[in-house]
């Protein structure tokens, strides 16, 4: 599937057929996607299918193949420099300076990044790195505080496009929850975030757009809401006597009474099915919220790689 | 050139470079004590014929005169160990040390262009070269006073030896670099670089102490420094020349290479 660049002056990120080979792997297959300015835009794939290589592609780690990219309007071959200037990068498994102290390490990063860090107080706040933290070396840091420095140097500079690969790994439920909150301020802010993942339920709960991608190509490219909106809803229903005859309703399929219980799929209109079940017999009525996770694994059907992604 | 990352540079070197340079200075004070000490039963035991001439040769060194005598404290091995460290160990470990760290992807997100990096760190390395250069010939120097033997010496000539030696260790250097630059782990670019240097030693070493070997010295860095032939009044500037030739090749070849390159995810 292909998505033709909507809009493109306000495009942040715009890939045009964007092909990336490592001998005879094919890492990145004719990817045209965009990210429109200020939307929180999920990247999702198991391990393998190609995220990191485009989120290195972009950032001139990487140079593509085939096809051209521009990040804020900027060439990813030509103005390197500059987009990097203007962007904030989280890399997934983040190394940092074992010998530096997280404030040393920050400052460092800080002053090659060249445009101050005017966040970090507020980002140290959020992710629970009080100074006495900070003046510890990274090298006794645990995995999540690794992160935590990872996701500061990557906004500390308040930059216009956050790209990060795979955030919330090795955080805890509760900085997660910091995590997200921190990305609903960003998009109030007008910042764009690119941020590749393959826990469903976190791109589901932040992103606005999903991108997904198999093999180096990409497979859709929605709305979340729009993407959940397709997605077949599980429903059950308990009934005061037996169950009627409920054959007919549209969307509804997979339908299976046992005694006074029903359940069934729905697609669709979830109000129709409402109005169409309305009895003064019905006593109990749950609808499952649509998933992510379902719609990824229809892309993935069949496929190993499914099971590299959580729920 | 980035000012923040070349400071940083010599921070993360400070601790070594300071025990390289109180070892470089005290190695450098004891050869013309060595020499005052030695020199002359070294002449009498060649001219007595009981062991070769050549085997109390050693590189473009000797015992038998002071500017022989700074040439061998500068080609031995403990001169070339010291300033090795930073000549080859650093600037190997500086790219791809980072790479298989995986720190140089952190750096890289930086608005700094990889040719920056590469002139930064190779700026970075020459600098420390220099400054364990003017430790090893500082030292000599204190020693030649301490000993009273200036008057066997051309001192006008040292700001050339320091350059030639900075030469030869910033080739050696650049080499490293580009070996750095071309691998994405440290081990094989360390080997190259540590076969580079040994091959350019043995080249150098066989050929002053074998005679029918002497035709290998030419095809050694090591061959063109000589403190000594400078120190006597006898420099010859095909040796700056092929140093600066074996200096320019390396850093044209990681500048057009390092950029084109592709930086995979570390493992």
């Amino acid at each position: 599937m292909q998505a033709e660049p909507t809009g493109a002056p306000q495009a942040v990120i715009a890939t045009k057929g964007l092909t990336k080979h490592y001998d005879t792997v094919k890492a990145l297959l004719d990817l045209t996607l965009d990210v429109r300015s200020g939307e929180i835009f999920g990247f999702l794939g198991p391990n393998g299918a190609g995220k990191s290589t485009l989120i290195r592609t972009l950032l001139g780690f990487l140079h593509a193949t085939e096809g051209s990219a521009r990040v804020l309007g900027l060439d990813i071959e030509a103005d390197s420099v500059e987009i990097r200037r203007r962007t904030g990068y989280l890399p997934g498994g983040i190394a940092l300076y074992d010998s530096l102290s997280g404030a040393d390490a920050l400052d460092y990063l800080a002053d090659l990044q060249d445009r101050g860090a005017a966040m970090r107080e507020e980002l140290c706040e959020r992710l629970q790195m009080p100074p006495s933290v900070l003046r510890r070396k990274v090298r006794d840091y645990s995995r999540g505080m690794r992160q935590k420095i990872g996701v500061i140097q990557a906004f500390q500079h308040d930059p216009e496009l956050a790209i990060l690969d795979e955030p919330t790994e090795g955080l805890d439920p509760l900085m997660q929850h910091a995590f997200y909150a921190l990305m609903d301020d960003q998009r109030k802010k007008g910042r764009t975030i690119f941020f590749s993942s393959h826990v469903l339920s976190e791109v589901e709960r932040v992103c606005d757009r999903v991108a997904i991608i198999r093999s180096g190509q990409l497979m859709a490219l929605q709305n979340v809401d729009d993407l959940l909106a397709r997605r077949k809803r599980k429903v059950e229903l308990r009934w005061r006597g037996a169950a009627p005859e409920l054959a007919g309703i549209p969307g509804l399929a997979d339908v299976r009474v046992d005694g006074n219980k029903m359940s069934a799929t729905l697609l669709g209109d979830v109000s129709e099915f409402v109005r169409a079940i309305a009895s003064p017999s019905l006593e109990d009525l749950t609808i499952e919220p649509a998933r992510l996770e379902e719609a990824f694994l229809e892309y993935y059907a069949g496929d190993d790689a499914s099971e590299e992604v959580r729920g | 050139m980035n000012l923040r990352l070349y400071l940083q540079t010599l921070r993360w070197n400070r601790v070594r470079l300071l025990a390289v340079v109180l070892a470089s200075i005290g190695w450098g004070i004891l050869i013309p004590v060595i020499y005052v000490a030695f020199a002359d039963a070294f002449k009498n035991l060649a001219n007595s014929g009981a062991i070769p001439k050549e085997l109390l040769n050693f590189g473009s060194g000797s015992l038998f005169t002071l500017p022989g005598a700074l040439t061998l404290g500068l080609q031995h091995p403990l001169a070339i160990a010291f300033v090795g460290i930073f000549a080859v160990g650093s600037t190997v470990s500086s790219i791809a040390g980072e790479r298989e760290a995986g720190t140089l992807e952190v750096l890289l997100a930086r608005p700094i262009s990889r040719r920056t990096l590469y002139l930064t760190l190779a700026a970075a390395s020459a600098s420390l070269i220099a400054i364990v250069m003017a430790a090893l010939l500082g030292g000599q120097l204190i020693g030649v006073a301490i000993q009273g033997v200036g008057d066997e010496l051309d001192l006008a000539q040292m700001p050339l030896v320091f350059l030639n030696g900075l030469m030869l260790w910033s080739a050696f250097a650049a080499f490293g670099l580009a070996a750095s630059v071309s691998f994405d782990r440290h081990a094989p670019a360390i080997g190259l670089t540590l076969a580079y240097l040994l091959i350019n030693y043995f080249l150098e070493i066989l050929g002053s102490l074998w005679r029918d070997a002497a035709w290998t010295q030419q095809y050694s860095l090591f061959h063109h420094f000589n403190p000594g032939k400078i120190l006597t009044g006898k420099t010859d500037p095909l040796d700056f020349l092929i140093l600066a030739v074996a200096i320019v090749i390396p850093v044209a070849y990681a500048l057009v290479v390092f950029p084109r390159r592709d930086l995979a995810a570390p493992s």
